[in-house]
C-alpha cells in the first residue's frame, strides 16, 4: 500500500528552510563575531555582523509567517505544538523508550502520524520550547542588542546588556544542540531521508504509516 | 608704606636694574624678557580686563596654564622678545616654535599627510597644553571637529563602519588614525537628560555637577571611588550604575590610545575590526574612570585589575563585541552544545551496532 498524505503545506516548507539555512548562518557568524580569533568563518568580521543582522531579520521574518499560517490560516497551532495530557502522563515516556530502547531492537515507532496530529510527545515539546520560547527570545535579545543606543531605556528595562548578551548566547547554542539532535532524528525514518523528503515536497509517502520515527 | 620705605623700594629698583643691565651679556633682549617672568605677564594677561585691550585671545587662563607641563617653561622663555616696553612698543612678541623643544613630534608630523592641513597650534592652544591621559575624548576631537564637521566624517566612515555614530561616540578620531601600541578604556561620566518619545541626551559632566551630587569633602572622585582608595572595583561599578541612574549620571566609555602619535597615517589594521573587536589582553590593556577637575583636565582611577573585562561585562555603557564576552557563559554554552552533539554520536553508534537486529525484524 502506497498511501501519501499531505503533511506540510508549502508557507510551512517556506518557513521551515528559510529558518533553518537562518539559524545556521546566524550560528556560523555569530561563532565568529563572538569569538574573532579562532572561528573565522568568513574571515572578515564586518561581513560576519552584516551577514549575521540579515539572518536574524530572515528569521524574524520567517517566524511571522510561520506565525501567521499556523495561528490564523491553519488554526492548529496549539493541537500541533503543545502537548497534550495523555502526552505528558504517557506520551513522553513512551516516545523515550522507543527511541532509546524500542527502537534498536526494530520496534514499531509508537506515534501515529497524522495532518492534524504530525508530531510525537517529545518532537512537540521540543519544538514548542523551540519556537514559542527559543526563537522569539533570540529575536527580541537581537532586536535590541542591533539597537542599544536608541532602545537604551529598553535594555535597562529588561536587565541590561549582559543578561541581553548572556541570554542571545545560550539560546544560540540550544538552537545549535537542537541542530544535531533534530537532523539526526530526522534521519531516523524508514530510510535515512524518507523525513526530509516530505519537508520539502510536503507529502509524505508512508508505506507504512506506523513508521515515522522523528 | 611710609614715604621713605617707598623710596627706598623705588632705589631698590633703579639699583638692580642697573646692576642687570650692566651685568647682562650680549644679546642683552633676551635676559631682559627674563626680567620678566610669568608672573609679570599674568598681572595683565591673566586678569579680565586685558579682554577689553584686544580682546579675548590676549586672556590666558591662569588656573589652566599652571597645571600644565608649559607652566615650567615660562611665558618668556615662549615669547623672548617681550621686554619692559610691552606692550606700548608696538613690537609683536615672537612664539616659539614648537619644534624648538619638540624635535621629534615635529619631524614625525611634518612627514604626515596632514601637515599641510593644520599646524600645531590649529590643533594645540600652547598654554591649555595636556597629556593625552588627562583630557576626554571629546577634547581629543575638538581641534578635528573644527575643521571636519561631524555629519561628513560618519558619511564618509558609514560607508565601510557599521553602527558608525555608535562608534564614532566611543573612538576619538586619534584611536585610528594615529599609531598608539596601547589603548585602555577609560569611563568618562555622562549626564543624561530624558526627552520625551527620543532617546536621552547625554553629555560629558562637568566639575560642578560632579560635586554637586559628590561628598563634597572627599571631592569628586567620591561619586565612583567610594572607600577612596584609589582604585575602582566591579562592585562599585555596579553601584555607580545601579544608583547613578537615578541622578541622572550613566558612564560613557571610550576605547582612548595611552600616547598620541602624528603620524595620521590611516592605519591599515583599524579597516580590519577586530584590531578591537578581539578578547584578551589584545590592544585593550587597562580600563580606567576619568573624572573632571575644575580647569577642565581629568584625573584618571584605575578599574581594579585583572577584572578590567568583567568590568567591561558588567555595564551597559560599552558595549564593545567580541572583547567583552564573559568566559563563564562561553563554556555554559559549550556545555550546551556539546551535549546536543552527543545524541547523534551515542544513538549513532548504537544504531550501527545494532544494524543486523533490526534488519531481522
Ligand atoms: C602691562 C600689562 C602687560 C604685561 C605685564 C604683559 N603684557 Fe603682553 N600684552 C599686553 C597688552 C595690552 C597686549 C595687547 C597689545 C596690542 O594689541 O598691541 C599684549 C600683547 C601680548 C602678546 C601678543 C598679542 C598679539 O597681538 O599677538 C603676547 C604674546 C604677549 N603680550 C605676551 C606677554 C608676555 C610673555 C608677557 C610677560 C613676559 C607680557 N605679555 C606682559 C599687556 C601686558
Ligand atoms: C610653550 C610655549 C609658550 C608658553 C610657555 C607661553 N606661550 Fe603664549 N603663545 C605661544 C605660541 C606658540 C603662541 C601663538 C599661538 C597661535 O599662533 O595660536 C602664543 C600666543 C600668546 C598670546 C597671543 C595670543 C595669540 O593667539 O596670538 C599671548 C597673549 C600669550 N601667548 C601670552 C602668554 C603668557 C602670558 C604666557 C605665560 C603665562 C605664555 N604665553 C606662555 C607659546 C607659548
Ligand atoms: C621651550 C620649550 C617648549 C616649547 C617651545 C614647546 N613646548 Fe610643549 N612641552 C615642553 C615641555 C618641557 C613639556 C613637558 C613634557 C615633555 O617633556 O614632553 C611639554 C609638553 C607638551 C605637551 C604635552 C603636555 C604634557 O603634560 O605632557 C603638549 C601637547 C605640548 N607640549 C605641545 C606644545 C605645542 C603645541 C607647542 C608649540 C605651540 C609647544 N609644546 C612648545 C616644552 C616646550
Ligand atoms: C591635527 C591635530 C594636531 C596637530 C596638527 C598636532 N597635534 Fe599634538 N596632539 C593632538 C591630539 C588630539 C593630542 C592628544 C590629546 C592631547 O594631549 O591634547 C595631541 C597630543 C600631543 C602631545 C602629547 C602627547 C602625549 O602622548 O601625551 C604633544 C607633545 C603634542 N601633541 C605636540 C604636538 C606638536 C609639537 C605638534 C606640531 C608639530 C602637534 N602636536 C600637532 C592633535 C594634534
Ligand atoms: C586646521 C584644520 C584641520 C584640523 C584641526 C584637522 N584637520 Fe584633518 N584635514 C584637514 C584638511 C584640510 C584635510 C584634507 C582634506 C580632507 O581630506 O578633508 C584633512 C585630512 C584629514 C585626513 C585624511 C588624510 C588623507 O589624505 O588620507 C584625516 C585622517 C584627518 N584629516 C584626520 C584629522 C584628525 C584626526 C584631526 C584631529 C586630531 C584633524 N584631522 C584635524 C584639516 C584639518
Ligand atoms: C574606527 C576607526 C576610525 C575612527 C574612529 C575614525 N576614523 Fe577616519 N578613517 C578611518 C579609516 C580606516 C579611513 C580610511 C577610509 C577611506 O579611505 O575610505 C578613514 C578616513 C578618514 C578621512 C579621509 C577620508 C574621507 O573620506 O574624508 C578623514 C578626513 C577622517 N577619516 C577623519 C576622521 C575624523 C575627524 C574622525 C573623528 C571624528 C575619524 N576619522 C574617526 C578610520 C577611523
Ligand atoms: C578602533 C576600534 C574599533 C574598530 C576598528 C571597530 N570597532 Fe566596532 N566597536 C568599537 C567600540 C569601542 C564599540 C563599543 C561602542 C559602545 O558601546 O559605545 C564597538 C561596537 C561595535 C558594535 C556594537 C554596537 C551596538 O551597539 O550593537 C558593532 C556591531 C561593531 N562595533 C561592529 C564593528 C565592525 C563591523 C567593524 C569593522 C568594520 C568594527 N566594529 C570596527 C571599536 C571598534
Ligand atoms: C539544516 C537544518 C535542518 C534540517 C535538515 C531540518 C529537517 C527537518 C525535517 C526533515 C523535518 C520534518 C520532520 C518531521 O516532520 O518530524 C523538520 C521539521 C521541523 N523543523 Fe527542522 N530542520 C533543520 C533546521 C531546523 C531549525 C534550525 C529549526 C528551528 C529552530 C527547525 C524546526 C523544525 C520544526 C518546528 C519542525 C516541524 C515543522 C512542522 O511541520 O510544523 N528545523 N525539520
Amino acid at each position: 500500500m502506497n498511501e501519501k498524505i499531505y503533511l506540510t503545506p508549502t508557507p510551512v516548507r517556506i518557513w521551515h528552510w528559510l529558518n533553518a539555512f537562518g539559524i545556521i548562518t546566524l550560528v556560523l557568524t555569530g561563532a565568529e563575531i563572538r569569538f574573532p580569533e579562532y572561528a573565522q568563518v568568513l574571515g572578515n568580521y564586518k561581513a560576519a555582523v552584516r551577514l549575521h543582522d540579515t539572518a536574524g531579520i530572515v528569521v524574524t521574518l520567517s517566524f511571522g509567517l510561520w506565525f501567521i499560517y499556523y495561528a490564523f490560516v491553519a488554526r492548529n497551532l496549539l493541537r500541533l505544538y503543545i502537548p497534550s495530557r495523555e502526552d505528558i502522563q504517557r506520551g513522553m515516556i513512551r516516545q523515550a523508550v522507543f527511541y532509546g530502547y524500542q527502537y534498536f531492537r526494530g520496534g514499531p515507532n509508537p506515534h501515529h502520524q497524522t495532518p492534524e496530529n504530525k508530531f510525537n510527545a517529545l518532537q512537540k515539546t521540543a519544538y514548542a520550547a523551540i519556537m514559542f520560547v527559543c526563537i522569539p527570545l533570540v529575536i527580541v535579545t537581537g532586536v535590541l542588542m542591533m539597537n542599544v543606543s536608541s532602545l537604551r531605556e529598553m535594555v535597562m528595562a529588561v536587565g541590561g546588556l549582559r543578561l541581553l548578551i548572556g541570554a542571545h548566547w545560550l539560546v544560540a547554542c540550544v538552537f545549535c544542540a537542537f541542530l544535531f539532535t533534530h537532523i539526526y532524528l530526522a534521519t531516523l525514518g524508514h530510510t535515512p531521508f524518507a523525513h526530509f523528503k516530505p519537508m520539502w515536497t510536503g507529502w509524505e509517502e508512508a508505506e507504512d504509516p506506523s513508521d515515522r520515527n522523528t | 608704606m611710609s614715604n621713605s620705605s617707598k623710596r627706598w623700594v623705588h632705589r631698590f629698583i633703579w639699583v638692580t636694574a642697573v646692576v642687570f643691565v650692566l651685568a647682562a651679556p650680549w644679546p642683552g633682549g633676551r635676559l631682559l624678557a627674563h626680567a620678566w617672568d610669568t608672573e609679570d605677564c599674568q598681572g595683565c594677561h591673566a586678569d579680565l580686563s586685558i579682554l577689553e585691550d584686544g580682546g579675548g585671545y590676549l586672556y590666558v587662563d591662569s588656573a589652566r596654564y599652571e597645571r600644565t607641563a608649559h607652566a615650567e617653561v615660562g611665558c618668556p622663555s615662549c615669547h623672548e622678545s617681550v621686554n619692559e616696553d610691552h606692550p606700548d612698543d608696538g613690537v609683536r612678541p615672537s612664539r616659539a616654535k614648537c619644534g624648538e623643544c619638540h624635535d621629534e613630534v615635529e619631524a614625525e608630523y611634518t612627514e604626515s599627510i596632514h601637515a599641510d592641513n593644520a599646524t600645531c597650534t590649529d590643533c594645540h592652544n600652547p598654554h591649555e597644553v595636556k597629556p593625552v591621559g588627562q583630557v576626554s575624548g571629546a577634547q581629543m576631537n575638538r581641534p578635528c571637529m573644527e575643521c571636519h564637521e561631524e555629519d561628513d566624517v560618519v558619511a564618509s566612515h558609514e560607508a565601510w563602519l557599521s553602527q558608525t555614530t555608535r562608534h564614532i561616540r566611543a573612538l576619538p578620531c586619534i584611536t585610528c588614525h594615529t599609531g598608539s601600541k596601547v589603548y585602555v578604556v577609560t569611563f568618562y561620566v555622562g549626564t543624561f537628560e530624558e526627552r520625551a518619545g527620543r532617546s536621552p541626551r547625554v553629555a560629558l559632566a562637568t566639575h560642578e555637577e560632579l560635586m554637586a551630587k559628590a561628598e563634597r569633602s572627599e571631592g569628586v572622585t567620591s561619586v565612583i571611588d567610594r572607600d577612596a582608595d584609589g582604585r575602582v572595583s566591579v562592585e562599585e561599578l555596579r553601584l555607580f550604575y545601579r544608583e547613578g541612574r537615578a541622578e541622572g549620571l550613566q558612564l560613557w566609555g571610550m576605547m582612548t590610545p595611552e600616547v598620541a602619535t602624528h603620524n595620521y597615517a590611516t592605519m591599515d589594521n583599524r579597516w580590519d575590526c577586530s584590531f578591537c573587536h578581539a578578547s584578551g589582553p589584545g590592544v585593550v590593556q587597562k580600563s580606567f574612570v576619568a573624572l573632571p577637575g575644575p580647569t577642565g583636565d581629568y584625573t584618571r582611577i584605575p578599574v581594579e585589575p585583572g577584572a578590567v573585562l568583567d568590568a567591561l561585562y558588567g555595564t551597559p555603557d560599552f558595549y564593545m563585541i567580541g572583547a567583552t564576552r564573559s568566559k563563564t557563559m562561553s563554556l555554559i554554552g559549550l556545555l550546551i552544545v556539546a551535549a546536543g552533539l552527543m545524541v547523534p554520536l551515542v544513538h549513532g553508534t548504537l544504531r550501527l551496532l545494532t544494524i543486523r537486529k533490526r534488519r531481522e525484524h
